[in-house]
């Protein structure tokens, strides 16, 4: 069913299920609903205890996710609700108990709601997964799908249920796009991402109504904002609040609450208030920086304006010039109903992994039965069944490189049947159950005992006792790091940083960087946006040279940091990676050498500290899209990207553990070591079925193999424009600031260090 | 590239990129910090890291012994990493390693994680603190000594090259005016980065080579 919010969706899918309970009365799990976000669920167990309430049904409600206190988990275990509101992760859990089939025997339906959340992530496929297992028990269980509009609904449809209806509303609601323009004469950055300079803009914006949302797309970005606009709040302070996923759930509680009284002026969010729970209150929504994605905007415009029939509104606020073309690309692309499809990952081998070891310890299974089950969802449906055994084989042996080693033999097979047998295998697997990883991640108190959220490892290990950071809205103090848990106290200002943390920044999506190419090429500007950014454009076009939709750009450029090579696909960060290591390959195979690379949304540079000859005939012959797979597998191997994915498929997997909650200091330094096991594995069984998952993430999802193939293509049928600027130009100047992100080395270590020591002695000569 | 030697305290010592060191004058091969069976105490703690650490190990000292052909080997602290039992897989290589080098005097100056396993039953001796071959004393700790320059462990010092636009992080060999300090010799060991700073020689080591910092 995908309608727009505020239709009555919910209650449209739970109606069947609340009758249908009703004429046939029954005790025990009836209803589960399934919701991404923890913040929602919540909200949602609300809406549904009101509605069983007023249909007089004498139905429990019960929320479980991972925030849940032990109380509510106690009362689950002992099987007293009717109505489940959980997520993925903790339905993967509930399945993982040895008499999960029979808690499960009088269920009636499950709904997943926001399923386009989940579709297009490791968390929809271990959903998938479960959803199969419930199918494989309940063949008559009934399931609704609720989403926002995609654009590829029936993909969407299929994932969930092979045999299923699409209920569509078709209206949409009307939204405006506004843009905080910057005024004439005003210095505005041709770089940047955090775009504070805005602040008066916002701040006026945000008073003028009675509630705002403000949306940042990282949270460090979130905690900035938040900082900066309580530094100049005329009202009074508890009016503004910050919200994100890091912070501790009884602060979010708390925001979200205050929210659905209307007591908040503000709310500085990211990511993790853009689903569901309906604030009537708010009237406003703001969008720091690009929102990057025409959905992601088209739902946090949603945000506001939740009565029927008014319309949502926006305010986008460029954080460096040239956003302001992708916020003019963006509502192009929304007037044309442009939408970006979400495609559901296919035969992921870690989650594979973890689901296997959940269904040995929630009953066991036999590999047939498991494999018919596993193929009848959509994310396995074409796994062949040698990788289905050689996960199976991982599971029970570790792989021939850690063969030698019982405690990777998590698998026992009695007669057949796969089961675990050891407790701490149970109870380490429970733990890690889920696709979320993040670095390993430090609880933040203070000295009183009072829980602020938590932060990334890598952030707190710079810091020493008596530095000074922002977090969760807070100036803080590091007191001490003891027990996985960072004491702090308040601190009267700030002098240090704001933790930063992984999975940072969004990349554009490919249908607003198609949208983007097509407005900058347009001759006359056609918005406010694209005559504010006009001059920008004169200064490229007198530098260098402004592509229409036929061309490429190509620039070079010297400067006293070294030779730059600028190259503007407008295909987004992540098929710019690919591209600039397959690029650095070619260079280096031309000359060979080290080549760093750097990428953003709009292109990519490569620099050496000497690049060889090169003009547009060059360019084109390095650019040919034939042997690109090859090339990128070549260049791959040299780089970082594989070994960076690994960590994450290791987690999902259960290669590595990542300890107990509670555990002590020790664990600290346990927590590196998928690096090392990639190297090994790489070595002594390169086979392995966890390498190969990571190699394809990195192609399917990091680079974008389809549409860096795609941008290739695109590029041998454009003209190629070859500049060498003598300043770098507006387009570029990003990109030079921009943090190298990897490189191609065909030296070896010898020549490395024979270069060095040559270094050495011409510098002891002058 | 792979040797490099200088002179520290009036001795000529041998730096070698396998990192160790090699005293001519007393036929004395130096190592550190090898940590045995921290591979087997990562295990336990739930972590896949795969075996070999071990045997990488010991055929690197079997290569700097059959270079070198050493009388004495000592190693300055922390051989073993973590709690082990007679039956520990890495114990029983260790064994048999020790047992192939008998013309070879076995020397730890024991370091903090040595008390996890008595290494005197695989036939290695074992002094506490300090062990003083003038004019160096051989500890665990860096600590400056009034009986002669100490050569330690215990730190596994590390440093940053530049070269080009990448920057490499590498073990290193640090010698300051009264203690030097040797890379870590096991395979599985971090690093702790030094500072560069007047009076202090740094030589990195790749993995085709020393290389000095500046």
């Amino acid at each position: 069913m995908h309608a727009p919010t505020g239709t009555g969706k919910t209650l449209a899918a739970a109606g069947g299920p609340l009758i249908d309970g009703l004429l046939r009365p029954q005790t025990g799990l009836q209803l589960i609903w399934i919701t991404p976000l923890r913040s929602l669920a919540t909200d949602t167990a609300q809406h549904l205890g009101a509605a069983v309430e007023a249909m007089g049904l004498p139905w429990r409600v019960l929320r479980r996710t991972g925030d849940s206190g032990s109380a509510e988990r106690a009362k689950l275990r002992r099987g007293a609700c009717e109505l489940l509101v959980t997520t993925p992760e903790s339905l993967a859990l509930l399945l993982s108990y040895p008499d999960a089939r029979e808690r499960f025997a009088h269920l009636r339906g499950i709904v997943v709601d926001e399923w386009h959340e989940l579709i297009g992530n490791k968390r929809g496929t271990l959903l998938q997964l479960g959803l199969a297992r419930l199918h494989r028990w309940l063949p008559a269980l009934r399931t609704w799908g609720l989403s926002a509009t995609l654009g590829n609904l029936d993909e969407a449809l299929h994932a969930l249920a092979s045999d299923g209806v699409l209920i569509g509303g078709s209206s949409r609601k009307k939204t405006h796009i506004d843009t905080a323009l910057p005024d004439g004469g005003e210095r505005f950055p041709w770089a940047g991402h955090l775009g504070l300079s805005q602040l008066p803009r916002v701040l006026d914006a945000v008073l003028a109504v009675k509630t705002s949302l403000v949306f940042a797309n990282t949270r460090s970005q979130a905690e900035l904002w938040h900082e900066a606009l309580a530094s100049v709040w005329p009202g009074p302070p508890e009016t503004l609040a910050l919200h994100h996923g890091s912070i501790d759930p009884k602060l979010r509680f708390a925001t979200e609450e205050s929210l659905r009284l209307g007591t908040l002026r503000c709310v500085v969010a990211t990511s993790s208030l853009d689903l569901g729970v309906d604030f009537s209150s708010v009237e406003q929504v703001v969008q720091v920086g690009s929102p990057k994605s025409i959905a992601r905007l088209l739902q946090r415009a949603g945000r506001s304006g939740h009565q029927p029939g008014m319309p949502s509104r926006i305010l986008c606020v460029p954080t460096h010039l040239l956003e302001l073309a992708e916020i003019a690309a963006a509502r192009r692309a929304l007037s044309e109903d442009h939408l970006e499809p979400r495609h559901p990952m296919r035969g992921c081998l870690d989650v594979l992994a973890q689901h296997l070891l959940t269904m040995a310890l929630g009953g066991g299974f036999t590999a047939d039965d498991a494999y018919a089950e596993i193929t009848s969802s959509l994310a396995y449906a074409q796994l062949p069944r040698e990788r289905f055994d050689a996960v199976l084989a991982y599971l029970r042996t570790g792989g021939t490189a850690l063969a030698s080693y019982p405690e990777y033999q998590k698998l026992i097979e009695t007669e057949g049947r796969f089961h675990v047998d050891s407790g701490r295998i149970a109870r380490m697997h429970r733990m890690s159950i889920g696709t979320i990883t993040s670095d390993g991640s430090l609880q933040v108190r203070y000295m009183k005992g009072a829980r602020l959220g938590t932060v990334e490892e890598s952030f707190l290990s710079r810091l020493r006792p008596g530095d000074r950071f922002l977090f969760a809205g807070r100036n803080l103090e590091l007191v001490r790091v003891r027990d996985m848990t960072a004491y702090v106290r308040a601190a009267p200002n700030r002098r240090g940083g704001v933790p930063r943390w992984m999975g940072g920044r969004l990349p554009l999506s490919g249908e607003l960087s198609d949208e983007l190419r097509r407005t900058l090429a347009e001759g006359a500007p056609r918005s406010a946006e694209m005559r504010t950014l006009a001059p920008l454009l004169d200064i490229q076009r007198r530098r260098s040279s402004v592509p229409d939709a036929e061309e490429t750009l190509c620039e070079r450029t010297r400067t006293r940091e070294g030779d730059y090579l600028f190259l503007f696909p407008f295909a987004g960060r992540l098929a710019h990676e690919g591209l600039a290591a397959v690029l650095a390959y070619r260079l280096a195979r031309l000359q060979p050498g080290d080549y760093g690379y750097a990428v953003n949304d709009y292109g990519l540079t490569i620099t050496a500290a000497r690049m060889p000859p090169l003009d547009a005939d060059a360019m084109r012959q390095l650019l040919h899209p034939a042997r690109l797979r090859t090339d990128i597998r070549a260049s791959f191997n040299l780089t970082e990207l594989a070994r960076r994915q690994f960590r994450e498929v290791a987690r999902v997997a259960g290669l590595v553990f990542n300890g107990y909650p509670a555990a002590g200091k020790t664990l600290r330094q346990l927590q590196a070591s998928s690096g090392l096991l990639f190297d090994v594995l790489r070595r002594h069984d390169p086979t392995h079925p966890l390498l190969w998952q990571a190699e394809r993430e990195v192609l399917d999802q990091q680079l974008d193999y389809t549409r860096l193939r795609a941008c290739l293509v695109r590029i041998a049928r454009s003209r190629l424009l070859w500049r060498e600027p003598k300043r770098l130009s507006p387009f570029a100047f990003p990109l030079w600031v921009e943090r190298l992100r990897g490189g191609i080395a065909t030296d070896d270590w010898k020549s490395r260090v024979e270069r060095m020591l040559a270094t050495l002695e011409t510098d002891a000569d002058t | 590239m792979m040797t490099r030697d200088i002179v520290v305290a009036g001795e000529r010592l041998t730096l070698h990129a396998q990192r160790a060191v090699y005293w001519a004058a007393q036929r004395m091969l130096l190592v550190s910090d090898v940590h045995f069976g921290k591979g087997a105490v990562f295990r336990r703690a739930g972590i896949a890291v795969p075996s070999g650490d071990t045997d990488d190990d010991l055929a690197r000292l079997d290569a700097l012994i059959a270079e070198f052909t050493p009388e004495r080997l000592v190693v300055l602290g922390d051989l073993v990493h973590g709690a082990a039992t007679e039956r520990s897989a890495w114990v029983e290589r260790v064994r048999a390693w020790r047992q192939s080098h008998t013309g070879v005097e076995v020397t730890l100056v024991a370091g903090n994680h040595d008390r996890h396993f008595d290494v005197r039953s695989l036939g290695i001796d074992v002094v506490p603190d300090r062990l003083d071959v003038a004019p160096f004393v051989l500890s665990h700790h860096p600590h400056p000594q009034a009986a002669g320059y100490t050569l330690a462990g215990h730190v596994h010092p590390g440093v940053v090259i530049r070269d080009g636009w990448r920057r490499h992080r590498l073990p290193a060999f640090v010698f300051d005016r009264d203690v030097g300090m040797l890379p870590a010799f096991g395979t599985l060991t971090g690093l702790h980065e030094v500072e560069a700073c007047a009076g202090r020689q740094i030589i990195a080591v790749t993995p085709a080579g020393l290389v000095p910092a500046r």
